[in-house]
């Protein structure tokens, strides 16, 4: 299953492809990202003064942390900042962690798994002290075992070609085959696909949690027949772009070029969307010690590489002075802009966190078969 | 112990190399693999249990065998008709029709899943092509579906049906064929009683092969079902990699494993497989 990291970098390397942003600005994207790994292979920890941030890689050899990395290294001069590309899923950090032998220092993580990771004691606790919590959203955002300087949404796309008397505008209306026919495109993840669910059932989008899990699965069998499931971001856009899906939910980022690339037959709307966190987490026992909190605390409190990431990729800023920094044109694709924001459901990590590992393998027994 | 049997047991020490080599890197992993069939979650046969008590598991294991009949049915039809097709040509044509089967083998597997999707999704050639003649409205739902994943499949296993029978069909002594017709069976009696019977150990051994790979078939199904239709390995992978339930997960391996083993088992009492897939006689 491909993560939202993962496919952040497959966009990335698109548009430099096309020619829509140049080899500096891949590299930029890329690093911010914290993808661009070190020259020379492997990132090891040992040297004292290093940080080792990991993430979820795609491509080798690009160049050197410029976004989040290199403000960093310009306030702590001695100290520099490498990047690791082999995925920090929760089952790898347990691994290292269980292991003894930790040589990862600030991990590309989600809301679920830091709470997940950090109930089994495989982190280190944000130390709030270093990391302003005032630097990033209030809701979901500083969580006790991870933090995130960036944001992404799952939103409803729909194709307005095939609905001119109007699109959906909520998940009851996804669900509505009978007003708006055509398959449905959902993430084979039980994640924000349950909590659409729930919204469609009814229930009040401010008090969603706890989400009733059997009902949400039935809910999620309705469309069983009329669905098709993606793994990874470009299949969720292939689907939509070729009209084998009328409408789905997939990423911001996206839903963002689809509607650019179809000059707007294909639409997406922030109502009800399910904003989510990109958390970053450190490894219990990590090499850097607190430094890891402090790069932590930089890549928050720094709004301007957070806009150049939204600028390039789509990803959110989360710094709360971001937002005003963002041009115009760009607000209606920025998903925490307040606007955006307002409307939209923060997904509760701590939530997912508890119940994430049976609620989805329910989920996939439902849709399979 | 004769003098032969010593040099006999001499040359048994050159495979002894590829043997240990075998037994380390691919025997060993497997069974440790398989072992955790009944280790994980917990020590047991909890994972087992499952197969009498899980609807999810019994489903996919009902659409595997499902899928993986209707395409051994359909590989042998289309495979019988071209294998005979082949016998009865001229050397020359011979040539070149093998050369049509084989050529499509050597087309990735994931090119040609993918060439699938194009023709048959909603806007594909098909569909397209299907309106306009106005012979449907509605587009037909011809791919993310058993359906999509049974043409893929087919495709796929036609020459290793056809060439199983092809082989068989090419040991049956065309004279036979004349004595029929000379002793004033018809052509449709010639082939009924005379040609297919003769043929049918080729395609018993082309319904094993196909239907055996079949089974542990991954790509195909992962592209052509819509992430909806599992198979067994698409759901092991699933298992393995996604959910992390490495126990169910390598438990529906052992299973997979233990019907590639017995379907031959089975079919090796009606035929003699050993002939039919050339190892000697």
């Amino acid at each position: 299953m491909q993560t939202f990291q993962q496919d952040c970098v497959d966009l990335a390397v698109r548009k430099y492809r096309r020619g829509e942003i140049g080899r500096r600005g891949l590299l930029a994207a890329l690093s911010a990202l914290g993808v661009a790994p070190l020259a020379g292979g492997d990132a090891v920890a040992q040297a004292a003064r290093q940080l080792v941030m990991v993430n979820w890689g795609g491509i080798a050899n690009q160049g050197f942390g410029r976004f989040y990395g290199e403000p960093f290294m310009a306030a702590n001069s001695g100290w520099t900042v490498v990047q690791d590309s082999t995925g920090p899923s929760a089952g790898r950090i347990r691994s290292m962690v269980e292991s003894g032998r930790v040589t990862w220092d600030l991990c590309d993580s989600s809301a679920s798994s830091s709470n997940l990771l950090g109930r089994q004691n495989l982190l280190t606790r944000v130390d709030y002290s270093i990391v302003k919590r005032e630097d990033t959203l209030p809701v979901g955002f500083a969580l006790e075992y991870g933090a995130a300087p960036y944001s992404f949404s799952s939103v409803l796309a729909y194709d307005s070609s095939k609905f001119p008397q109007g699109g959906p505008t909520s998940w009851a209306d996804f669900w509505d085959l009978r007003r708006f026919p055509g398959t449905r495109l959902m993430r084979r993840d039980a994640l924000a696909t349950l909590d659409a669910a729930q919204m469609a059932l009814g229930k009040d989008p401010a008090n969603l949690y706890p989400l009733d899990i059997r009902a949400c699965l039935r809910k999620v069998a309705e469309l069983r027949r009329n669905a098709v499931y993606w793994n990874s971001g470009s299949e969720s856009e292939q689907f939509l772009r070729t009209g084998e899906a009328v409408m789905g939910q997939i990423w911001h980022t996206r839903a963002t070029v689809l509607e650019r690339e179809t000059n707007g037959r294909i639409k997406f709307i922030w109502p009800q969307a399910l904003l989510q966190a990109g958390i970053f987490v450190m490894p219990r026992g990590n090499p850097g010690g607190e430094m890891a909190q402090r790069l932590l605390a930089s890549m928050l409190a720094n709004p301007e590489p957070q806009v150049g990431l939204l600028q390039l990729l789509g990803n959110g800023p989360t710094n709360p002075r971001a937002a005003a920094m963002v041009p115009q044109e760009l607000r209606r694709n920025n998903p925490t802009d307040p606007e955006n924001a307002r409307v939209q459901v923060v997904l509760d990590g701590n939530w997912w966190g508890q119940n994430y590992q049976q609620a989805n393998a329910d989920f996939i027994d439902t849709i399979t078969g | 112990m004769s003098a032969a049997g010593r040099a006999s047991a001499g040359w048994w020490w050159l495979i002894l190399p590829a043997f240990l080599l075998l037994v380390v890197f691919y025997i060993a992993p497997i069974v440790q693999v398989l072992a955790i069939s009944v280790t994980e979650p917990e020590p047991g046969l909890g994972n087992y249990e499952r197969l009498f008590t899980s609807g999810a598991v019994q489903r996919v294991i009902l659409t595997t065998l499902r899928i993986c009949v209707i395409t051994t049915a359909l590989a042998l039809l289309l495979g019988y008709a071209i294998a005979y097709a082949i016998t009865l040509a001229t050397p020359q044509a011979q040539g070149w029709w093998i050369l049509a089967v084989l050529v499509p083998l050597w087309i990735s597997v994931l090119v040609r899943a993918f060439a699938w999707v194009t023709l048959l999704r909603r806007q594909g050639l098909v569909n397209n092509t299907l309106m306009e003649a106005g012979l449907i409205t509605e587009p037909l739902p011809l791919v993310w579906n058993e359906f999509g994943i049974v043409v893929g499949m087919v495709h796929y296993m036609v020459p290793f049906a056809v060439l199983p029978m092809l082989a068989s069909m090419k040991e049956i002594d065309p004279r036979l064929l004349a004595a029929a017709r000379g002793l004033g069976a018809s052509r449709g009696a010639v082939f009924r009683r005379v040609f297919l019977p003769l043929s049918l150990p080729g395609v018993i051994a082309a319904g094993v092969l196909v239907f055996i790979f079949s089974l542990g078939f991954y790509i195909t199904p992962a592209i052509l079902g819509g992430g909806k239709t599992l198979m067994v390995a698409e759901w092991i992978g699933l298992q393995i990699l996604d959910l992390i339930r490495w126990g169910l997960g390598t438990m529906m391996a052992t299973m997979l494993v233990v019907a590639i083993l017995v379907t031959p088992a089975i079919f090796s009492r009606i035929v003699d497989l050993r002939r039919i897939f050339g190892t000697g006689a």
